[in-house]
């Protein structure tokens, strides 16, 4: 005897329907057509939610529950649906509070993919009304109500934990720290959250082994050291550690300092399935250090350099100096004329100081009536700064002690110029209206200082001139010594 | 010889580009009967020096001649068989590998450190045949 299908099919004392994988109604048997009160003709070809619409949490708990059919070929129920539908005009009109059971099976074509889905629904309203109206004891449906209960419990925790494990993705996705998840001994990417995927630039690394999605890393260590963890389950990593990435085909190869660890993952049997990656990109920190280091590297040399000069400031000047006393107070005033330099220098960032600002430091104590100082602007580098104002400082100590600063009425007068086409700086230092100088005995620290510093180091030249009017020099320091105008 | 001394009227090569500190190392050289070279204080003066073919039994060289790295000189005075030792503010951190075993003055250096860094870099000499 031939057994027909659909009358079967009909004639099932549960709703049923049938549903295509664009999720379009193909049919639906008698006891569906009675429980959603609409003639079984109005079904072929529609599509679900355009029959039963739902914006709000049930549609979309309906929708993900075909999804998951669909995507795992594998049943896929809902406990306890409340789901309003629409009620004929000729009962009223408008929608229907009603509560479901729903069961989603697929049916698979011979290469197993999923071609139907079969719904048995069943609409539980009543029971779930009795439930609420629980005041009144009703012997005839307590085991459908505990059953219910059950049921609603049932799928209230399974709606929590997706929620949680949705919260958990999002946190993974959106943690400052980059997070991957690798499968299998090709270490295939199963996930990798944002900051993982902005740290490689970017690229699309999803479902791809590791080996093809990142082949810039080659021969960097990363491949082995994933390898070892999947082999061995022993968690390994590193500290600032550094990675060369090819972030765009086109851009050169960028340096990141990365401190992450691999751990292997493994499943209920204890067996390794793949390797978590997390880590933090540290370059920015690593970078501010390495400056930092450099830093206290050139701090250390200047400190040690100008300790270097202190020194032979202090035994210059004790070598030469008449008697203790006057040894002290010329040790002094050098290294405060050192300190003032090096406070014009620090005012400009150690980047350079101007010659009139040089020459106004030294001269500030005198009155400016004595004082004529003039020339066009021109800077100097830090170290001819610092050398300027030790030859400035000499100069004037000599003026206030031997020339023209030393008696009321003298005066000194201090012009410069830049030569043509970057040629040296020329400067005129003259002293008037003093006692008349006469060259020394013997040359003393200051002017064999000034010779050296303007000579040797400045690869100019110092010539000194003693006059009855007074003393004079001319100084000359090559061009590299200033910066500009 | 005592443990301080160094040859006498040894030929002291010096190139350091701070004047200050060059003037006192001209002074401890003194001190120690040495006659000094130079000083150069600027790099194209001590290339100009080593061009016209230097004559000196050691070189003390600063390794920073005003922001020029030292050591191209240093090639070139090893090359005419004078013993060199160095001179920094940098410390042994600042000398290129190949260099790291002559003789470092550690600024700021006393007239004793002098002394025994020339007597090192020309004990140096003597076993390496340079």
């Amino acid at each position: 005897m031939q057994l027909d299908f659909e009358r079967l099919f009909d004639a099932l004392p549960s709703p049923y329907m049938v549903l295509d994988a664009k999720l379009n109604y193909i049919t639906v048997n008698a006891e569906y057509e009675r429980v959603t009160m609409r003639p079984a003709g109005e079904y072929p070809g529609r599509f679900v939610f355009e029959m039963f619409p739902n914006e709000g949490e049930s549609g979309r708990r309906l929708r993900d529950s075909f999804e998951r059919v669909l995507a795992t070929g594998q049943s896929d129920s809902i406990a306890y649906l409340p789901y309003d539908i629409p009620r004929p005009p000729e009962l009223g009109g408008g929608m229907e509070r009603r509560f479901w059971t729903c069961h989603h099976t697929p049916i698979l074509d011979d290469d197993g993919v999923v071609r139907f889905i079969v719904q048995n629904t069943v609409d539980v309203t009543e029971v779930v009304r009795l439930t609420e109206a629980a005041t009144i004891p009703f012997s005839a449906t307590a085991g459908a109500t505990r059953l219910l209960e059950r049921a609603r419990e049932v799928e209230e925790q399974r709606k929590a934990l997706l929620a949680e494990s949705d919260e958990f993705r999002r946190l993974f996705q959106q943690a400052p720290g980059f997070f991957a998840v690798l499968s299998g001994p090709e270490h295939v990417f199963t996930f990798a959250n944002d900051a993982y995927v902005r740290l490689v630039g970017g690229r699309n690394v999803t479902g791809r082994p590791i080996r093809e999605a990142l082949p810039d890393i080659a021969g960097q260590g990363f491949y082995e050291m994933l390898d070892e963890v999947y082999t061995t389950g022993r968690s390994t990593g590193g500290e600032a550690m550094r990675v060369v990435l090819q972030r765009h085909p086109n851009e050169a190869p960028e340096e990141v300092f990365l401190d992450f660890s691999y751990d292997a993952i493994c499943d209920r049997d204890g067996d390794i399935t793949g390797v978590f990656v997390q880590g933090m990109d540290r370059t920015e920190a690593v970078r501010t250090q390495q400056r930092q280091r450099l830093l206290l590297d050139e701090l250390n040399h200047r400190v040690k350099n100008t300790l270097a000069t202190v020194q032979s400031i202090a035994s210059q000047t004790l070598r030469s100096a008449r008697d203790l006393a006057s040894a002290r107070s010329d040790f002094e005033a050098r290294i405060l004329a050192l300190s003032k330099a090096h406070n014009l220098l620090s005012a400009q960032e150690w980047e350079s100081t101007r010659l009139a600002e040089v020459l106004a430091s030294e001269f500030s104590v005198y009155d400016a009536a004595r004082i004529s100082v003039e020339g066009p602007p021109v800077t100097l580098t830090p170290k001819a700064s610092i050398s300027l104002a030790l030859v400035v400082h000499e100069l004037v100590t000599n003026a206030a002690k031997y020339g023209a600063l030393s008696e009321a009425g003298g005066a000194v007068r201090v012009r410069w110029r830049l030569e043509e086409g970057d040629g040296p700086l020329v400067l005129e230092w003259t002293e008037r209206g003093g006692p008349p100088a006469t060259a020394p005995e013997r040359r003393g620290f200051g002017s064999r200082m000034i010779g050296a510093i303007v000579a040797g180091e400045l690869g100019g030249s110092f010539e000194p001139a003693y006059d009855p009017a007074g003393f004079s020099c001319r100084i000359v320091v090559s061009a590299d010594a200033v910066m500009k105008g | 010889m005592a443990p301080n001394d160094v040859p006498p009227g040894l030929a002291v090569f010096v190139v350091e580009d701070e004047a200050l500190v060059a003037l006192n190392l001209e002074s401890m050289l003194d001190d120690l009967g040495c006659r000094v070279v130079g000083p150069a204080m600027r790099f194209d003066r001590a290339q100009a020096m080593i061009d016209e073919g230097v004559e000196a039994d050691v070189a003390i060289l600063d390794v920073n001649i005003g922001g020029r790295s030292v050591f191209d000189l240093a090639v070139q005075i090893r090359e005419r068989g004078i013993p060199i030792l160095f001179a920094t503010g940098y410390g042994r951190g600042g000398i290129p590998g190949e260099w790291q075993h002559r003789p470092i003055l550690q600024k700021p250096y006393t007239e004793r450190d002098v002394g025994r860094a020339i007597r090192e870099a020309l004990a140096g000499a003597e076993r390496t045949g340079d």
